[in-house]
């Protein structure tokens, strides 16, 4: 037990072995975002790029619940949005990705404190918002949407057919995107949760 | 001399500067012509670098998709289903010179004048410490997964997925765990957390081929807003 | 150059029974002084003391004073000691922060605010102090443990430390980085730096130390100048737990294994290997084999009950060849026979097991128990499974463990673990990766008679080694790459 672990759940600032945790789990979820890209990509084509936030929300649980055992302190959530909004841009994503990796996980680690990173309903709420924090990649699938509405009609395309098929695909495909990342988030959450208490809290980690 | 850096290295931040300009180009919808000149001089720093290769894949890249949308746009009226490939290549397109931005700034910086960029913006410590942890476990990742499939490759198979996923995570999170207390140990032991300022070996300047190249990117920006 | 001193010093670990009880050493400024003892006994505590690392980091209760210069341990923070303590560590893969080597030896100058030419001449002076020219601008992870060593050593010194304080720095390292190691501790000693060193191992380093001092359960024992230790007989270092002084014997007797060749045996060999050449090739354009690794095996025939040791060099391709007769990489070119049939790479896997240097990449239940179960083929008769297993886990010495998550478990039982894993799975041959890297002599012997039951279980048993001893004391055969 470390003295940062021992006595510091009550220090407020992120110790320098917090900050190393943050990195190395912030590693371990670009890399996973990085297959579920893969995933959705190869499955689905490029409109499948929409799905990008639920399957990495499936997959990620372990890595955000075992993070939010180790660092019971606020900050480390955000910062780790933070490292992963920096990361997107510079990936070449749209700098939206910036902005949701920062306020999603933001308000994620507000949440997680309000159950001091221990109740594990909050723990729950807090990765289902976090999960949003990667939606940013997708935010150019409605705005590419728009241009390429925009040269269809250039190009003299019937307007009313391409509108009302468009809008369609519009509004049910925001409540597909946040319904399934909900979804997945409660199922890998869950799924971060078990292991975290068959494995690494029997092992002395969490 | 202790890293060799070519006439035509950028700073940084210029780089950055380049990313962002991608970005605004994305979110003014610039049209092809101008878009297609943008790739063209965000893959400068990587031709003009050891990273030739990758500024002409990605160019090539870009130049086949747009003759894609080319040829699929007289036959689209007889074949509906083409619509979708048009679209998936106008769509790429308009990603790739964000990408090849990123790749530019990503590939030709070395990670010291990165760190010292990040530092010079003014990023907070708790930000720039996790980035440089990210940046040297990454390519780690990898080879701990390698090590991980081969163990299971050896040891009796599973049909239940949640073991499986089980048997992936479980190893890969406790090195993880037991990395980041050995790297917190030789960091502590190396001064990372005390007081004071912290400085770099990268001794970073904005030079005339960062202003020029910032006006550069700036140009199809303009463009974009006027036209 | 300041002198660090342990004064009547009593540290325990939080929630564990003192570390080291009434230790009073002195370390003169320029003197090497090697603490050593068996495993356990306190000496990695005593260079924690030293360089700030408990009780800050490594919390727990300190009576008695450790000091170096003005640095006192418990009122100075760890980072205080940047630049006047140095320390390396045991694993060289977990050690550096930084994914470039220049970036890493510029790491402590950064921390400690210097201007930019001042890092640029200290790093330079590195450098060539210790001739690693070679080592500059490179990534990391794609140098040897050996070069990652050194990279440690030279960043732990790029400040100029009056005192550098290593923990045993030997553990995973061949003879060669061995040898290299220590010439920059020669280099360093000349400039006067204070050394210690916590180790078992004594032969690479004992014409530098000057000093020898024992702990034993967390006292000090003894303490020896250099003519004293070497005048002592073999065998008490031995009951120390201590490894040889002098492993020229073991050398020799290494030696004579590889002329004598394999062991033939009786029956059909477990594994066969016919012209093999292992390696890997990087396919260029229109899949020419363009560079890549290649390396001849010469025949081998591994015979149940019998433990052979796999020697070379790093980069010999040890690794490669453990790879490729476990099935987890096609062989280049010739034949590879299991209990004499041609085999596939799947009935490679399926018969090999392979216990790796890292333990915990192979364990994965939940409990030591769920750890042998998972062996289990859907169909078996549970009961007699589950007799198995427990007679297994008896005969390990890991009954009591058996609910406890193998995680939680050290070094040694994790490696029992692995190795009762692959008889649950009734594997015929097992191949171990440096098993007794970093033991002291007491866990090197347990290790050799560990595998000798594991051979007389009729398993052929490959140990890929760079140990001397134990290859001197306990191998039937040795295969040199």
């Amino acid at each position: 037990m470390t003295q940062e672990m021992a006595a510091g759940r009550t220090r407020a600032k992120l110790s320098v072995s917090d900050m190393i945790t943050v990195g190395v789990f912030s590693a371990l979820y670009f890399c996973i975002c990085g297959v579920a890209m893969l995933i959705v990509n190869l499955c689905f084509g490029l409109p499948g790029t929409i799905l990008l936030p639920a399957v990495t929300a499936l997959l990620a649980g372990p890595v955000f619940m075992l993070l939010a055992a180790r660092v019971r302190r606020f900050g480390a959530i955000t910062v780790m949005g933070v490292v992963l909004g920096f990361v997107l841009f510079l990936a070449g994503h749209f700098a939206t990705s910036l902005v949701t990796a920062i306020v999603f996980p933001l308000l994620a680690d507000c949440i997680a404190q309000v159950g001091r990173h221990r109740n594990r309903i909050a723990l729950m709420a807090s990765y289902a918002v976090f999960s949003f924090g990667c939606a940013g990649p997708i935010v150019p699938m409605w705005m590419m949407r728009g241009a390429y509405v925009a040269s269809l009609q250039r190009k003299g395309k019937d307007t009313a057919t391409i509108d009302a098929i468009m809008a369609n695909v519009n509004g049910t495909s925001l409540v597909v995107v946040i319904v399934a990342t909900i979804a997945c988030a409660l199922v890998g959450g869950w799924l971060g949760l078990r292991m975290n208490r068959r494995h690494f809290a029997k092992a002395g980690v969490a | 001399m202790l890293a060799s850096r070519g006439p035509l290295y950028l700073d940084p931040r210029t780089k950055l500067a380049m990313v962002v300009s991608s970005n605004l180009l994305m979110f003014l919808h610039a049209p092809a012509s101008i878009e297609a000149v943008a790739a063209v001089l965000f893959a400068v720093p990587l031709l003009a670098g050891p990273r030739r290769g990758t500024g002409v894949r990605m160019l090539g890249l870009y130049f086949g998709l747009v003759a894609v949308q080319f040829a699929v746009a007289p036959l689209v009226g007889a074949l509906p289903w083409l619509h979708l490939l048009g679209a998936t290549a106008a769509a790429l397109c308009m990603m790739l010179p964000c990408m090849i931005a990123g790749l530019s700034a990503v590939l030709t910086t070395r990670p010291g004048d990165f760190v010292c960029a990040m530092r010079r913006m003014h990023v907070p410590t708790v930000v720039v410490v996790p980035i440089v942890v990210l940046m040297r476990f990454f390519p780690t990742i990898r080879h701990d997964w390698r090590q991980i499939r081969h163990a299971q490759r050896l040891r009796g198979g599973t049909r239940n997925p949640l073991d499986a996923l089980d048997r992936t995570l479980v190893p890969l999170l406790m090195n993880a765990v037991t990395v980041a207390q050995d790297l917190t140990v030789a960091a502590l032991t190396k001064g990372l957390g005390a007081d004071g300022p912290v400085t770099s070996l990268a001794q970073l300047r904005l030079r005339l081929r960062d202003a020029v190249a910032m006006a550069l990117c700036a140009v199809p920006v303009v463009l974009a807003l006027f036209l | 150059m300041p002198t660090a001193s342990l004064t009547d010093v009593t540290f325990a670990y939080d929630g564990r029974p003192p570390a080291l009880t009434d230790v009073t050493a002195t370390f003169a400024p320029g003197e090497c002084v090697m603490v050593t003892g068996r495993s356990g006994c306190g000496k990695t505590t005593v260079t924690r003391l030293l360089n700030g690392l408990a009780p800050e980091h490594f919390a727990g209760r300190l009576d008695g004073e450790a000091r170096v210069g003005g640095l006192v341990a418990g009122q100075s923070s760890v980072q205080d000691y940047n630049g006047t303590v140095g320390s390396v560590f045991q694993n060289p893969k977990t050690q550096y922060f930084h994914a470039n080597s220049t970036d890493e030896l510029s790491f402590p100058c950064e921390n400690a605010g210097l201007p930019s030419g001042e890092i640029h001449g200290r790093v330079r002076r590195a450098i060539m102090r210790f001739g690693i020219p070679h080592l500059l601008d490179r990534n990391v992870m794609e140098l040897s443990g050996g070069q990652q060593q050194q990279l440690a050593v030279a960043a732990a010194t790029v400040l100029d430390p009056g005192v550098l304080v290593l923990d045993e720095p030997t553990g995973n390292l061949d003879a060669d980085a061995m040898v290299r190691l220590h010439d920059m501790l020669a280099e360093l000693k000349r400039d006067g730096v204070t050394i210690v060193i916590a180790e078992h191992r004594l032969a690479w380093c004992a014409d530098l130390v000057d000093r020898y001092v024992l702990v034993e359960d967390g006292r000090i024992a003894g303490s020896w100048d250099a003519c004293e230790f070497a005048a002592l007989p073999a065998e008490r270092r031995r009951e120390w737990g201590l490894r040889a002084l002098d492993v020229t014997s073991a050398r020799e007797a290494t030696a004579r294994l590889v002329e004598r060749g394999l062991p033939g045996g009786e029956g059909t060999p477990v594994l066969a290997t016919h012209d093999l050449v292992v390696g890997y090739g990087r396919r260029g354009l229109l899949r020419r084999r363009v560079g890549g690794f290649a390396k001849a095996v010469p025949d081998l025939q591994l015979f149940a009950g019998q433990m052979v040791g796999l020697m070379g060099r790093n980069g010999a391709g040890k690794s490669t060849l453990v790879r490729t007769l476990c099935g987890l990489q096609p062989a280049c070119e010739g034949r590879i026979e299991l209990d004499g049939r041609p085999a596939s790479r799947r009935a490679l896997t399926r018969g090999a097991a392979l216990v790796m240097q890292d333990v915990h990449y192979q364990l994965f239940a939940d409990s030591v128990r769920g750890e042998l179960m998972a062996e289990v083929r859907d169909g078996d008769d549970g009961d007699e499974a589950r007799a198995k297993c427990d007679g297994l886990l008896r005969d390990l010495d890991l009954l009591d463990l058996a609910d406890r998550h193998p995680m939680s478990l050290s070094g040694g039982q994790q490696q029992r673990l692995a190795i009762a894993t692959a008889l649950m799975a009734g594997k015929r041959f097992v191949v171990l990766d440096e098993p007794t890297s970093g033991l002291d002599h007491a866990h090197m012997m347990q290790v050799g008679r560990l595998l000798r039951r594991l051979a007389d279980r009729s398993v052929a048993v490959l140990v890929v080694t760079h140990d001397d001893e134990l290859v001197a004391q306990w191998c039937d055969g040795v295969v040199a790459l």
